[in-house]
């Protein structure tokens, strides 16, 4: 009897990389230092951290490119060194820096990529020429790949890793350099795989609210390491940063705003009163209503949420 | 991998390899010009110097080999060199390829480039110099072109291996392998008038062999027992041992990350 699909797409356990350079006094630098990730089937997780952290790093270990020092892997129910090769026919990557062979036209790029991943006649040409339909490529599929812009260069990685309709998807930057409204696409083809395909997906990205828009989890990563990860609404309420509740009010603010249940700080500049609280739902009523009852004229109200970038900035400092 | 898979894959670097080929201006430089250039000059060199008809056919027997052997090696070595150049090579080593397959596919085109570059020399070695290339007959015409190719295959694969250990750096390897081939393997001269520990070298490169088993059709005495079959078993040899560096290098690229540098 086959054993059942494993619930993960990726199972990652201490998985470490230190990189050497330089041959007569190597310098060497952790990249990765002991990062354990798991990845639910059927999900976008996000990799989130500042230049260096690892990111790139631990994408390219996930994809085979790249082979540990210490821990172990299993991508798909596959380890990712042992099983390299088989794993290789169910995973793609794109990445935002993407690079092909100059001359070769964008068809003849996502043939050849076809045709490694075992496709070829009418299957190969079906395959080709959905992708170039998908990512609006028709206009360009003669050109040669040298004379793209860059936009549509990021196209034709996107197209290209899908060619063999892989149930992993890693997105290194996917949107990177792109004008916004192609950013727009870029992301809402991304959210489109996972929905209509079922497919799992790994980006990085330094985009807080593309991965707030897109990731069902992100992982913050700084300096080899996995500082934290989950839901980007359990990141922030797990970091404290707290609603912001924005009030105009009429006279001054009373001292006790400061001091009342669920409010962590506020603080009073340009007539507004910001005072954040740890949940904006359970507490307006109850300053509002005290508010009232001492007389204060509540001119105005904003509530904010806190943005991923926030939780970005309090994690990597 | 199915031999179906296998195959698909060959053709994936064959198609890639020949589209390659047919749009960059300095895959021209290197089937015609500079082939062309070494016949006429060393041809009219054999002329200037006074040299018999059969010393000649000695020299230009080399010169044909020395090209051939090149540009079909250098076909190999494009299996790595062109996605270091346009760095893509990640992309290369994210699908399911093998090393076989992208040397396999990469000699097949050199093979045809390298063809049709043998078939162009000794037509105008017959027309400039009236040296014929094919009086020898067809099956010693198969077995040298074979010998040509085959030292061919080893030298691209080990210059993809170099290529893939060092990165960038041993690009040069692709141009300057060939020429300790010219040096050792008895291009231009018989190895006998080497010194010994150079003949000894000489000894240990195929393509000797199958130079000296060609030129035996042209009224040179053989200098070796059986040319063909060490030629042969040599080439198997080192085939092999290519294989293994270049898997090697590939690992150890894997290892130290360089596959991704070379993609940055």
């Amino acid at each position: 009897m086959p054993s059942p699909a494993p619930t993960l797409a990726i199972d990652a356990r201490e998985v470490a990389k230190t990189f050497r350079s330089g041959w007569f006094r190597p310098r060497l630098t952790d990249a990765l230092r002991g990062v354990t990730l798991q990845v639910p089937r059927g999900s976008i997780v996000g990799l989130l951290g500042p230049n260096g952290a690892g990111k790139t790093t631990l994408l390219s270990i996930l994809a085979t490119l790249l082979i540990p020092d210490r821990g172990t892997a299993r991508v798909l129910g596959l380890d990712v060194v042992r099983d390299s090769m088989a794993l290789r026919r169910r995973l793609n990557m794109a990445s935002g820096r993407p690079s092909f062979l100059w001359s070769l036209r964008v068809s003849e790029i996502i043939a050849f990529y076809g045709r490694l991943y075992g496709l070829s006649g009418v299957a190969l040409r079906v395959r080709v020429d959905k992708l170039i339909e998908q990512y609006e490529l028709k206009p360009y599929r003669r050109v040669p790949y040298s004379e793209l812009s860059t936009g549509l260069k990021q196209r034709v990685a996107l197209a290209k890793s899908l060619v063999n309709d892989p149930e992993l998807l890693f997105l290194d930057e996917p949107t990177l350099g792109l004008d916004p409204d192609v950013s727009v696409r870029v992301r809402a083809h991304i959210a489109a795989l996972r929905r209509e395909r079922g497919m799992t997906i790994v980006l990085t990205t330094h985009y807080m609210r593309e991965a707030e828009e897109l990731c069902d989890e992100v992982a913050f990563i700084k300096a080899g390491r996995i500082l934290d990860a989950g839901t980007p609404d359990a990141l922030k309420r797990r970091i404290g940063l707290g609603d912001v509740i924005a009030l105009r009010l009429e006279p001054a603010p009373p001292a006790w705003l400061g001091e009342a249940p669920g409010v962590l700080r506020c603080a009073t500049a340009d007539g507004w009163t910001r005072c954040t609280v740890d949940d904006a739902e359970k507490r307006l009523p109850d300053l509002l209503r005290q508010l009232f009852a001492e007389g204060v004229t509540v001119r105005n109200v904003r509530v904010r949420e806190p943005e991923l970038e926030e939780v970005f900035v309090e994690l990597a400092r | 991998m199915s031999w179906r898979a296998d195959l698909l894959a060959v053709w994936a670097v064959v198609v890639r390899n020949a589209l390659m080929a047919s749009r960059n201006v300095f895959f021209f430089f290197e089937l015609l010009f500079w082939p062309i250039v070494g016949v006429i000059s060393i041809g009219l060199m054999t002329r200037f110097l006074g040299i018999t008809p059969a010393q000649a056919s000695f020299v230009l027997i080399g010169t044909i080999a020395l090209s051939v052997v090149n540009v079909c090696q250098l076909e190999v070595a494009y299996a790595v060199l062109m996605d270091v150049w346009s760095k893509s090579i990640k992309h290369q080593f994210l699908a399911p390829i093998g090393i076989r397959h992208l040397t396999v596919g990469s000699w097949l085109v050199g093979m045809v480039r390298g063809g049709a570059l043998f078939t162009l020399l000794a037509g105008l070695a017959w027309w400039a110099f009236d040296f014929r290339v094919f009086a020898a007959g067809p099956r010693a015409v198969a077995v040298f072109l074979l010998g040509c190719f085959l030292n061919a295959w080893i030298v691209g694969v080990f210059v993809c291996a170099l290529i893939t250990l060092f990165g960038n750096r041993a690009e040069a390897f692709a141009w300057a392998s060939v020429n300790l081939v010219l040096v050792l393997a008895g291009i231009y001269y018989p190895v006998s008038v080497l010194p010994a520990p150079a003949a000894a070298f000489a000894r240990a490169i195929p393509l000797t062999y199958f130079l000296d088993a060609y030129r035996s059709h042209f009224g040179f005495a053989s200098e070796f027992a059986a040319p063909i079959a060490t030629g042969l078993a040599l080439s198997v040899v080192y085939a092999v041992v290519a294989h293994l560096a270049f898997y090697a290098a590939v690992q150890r690229a894997r290892r130290t990350g360089l596959l991704l540098k070379m993609s940055e």
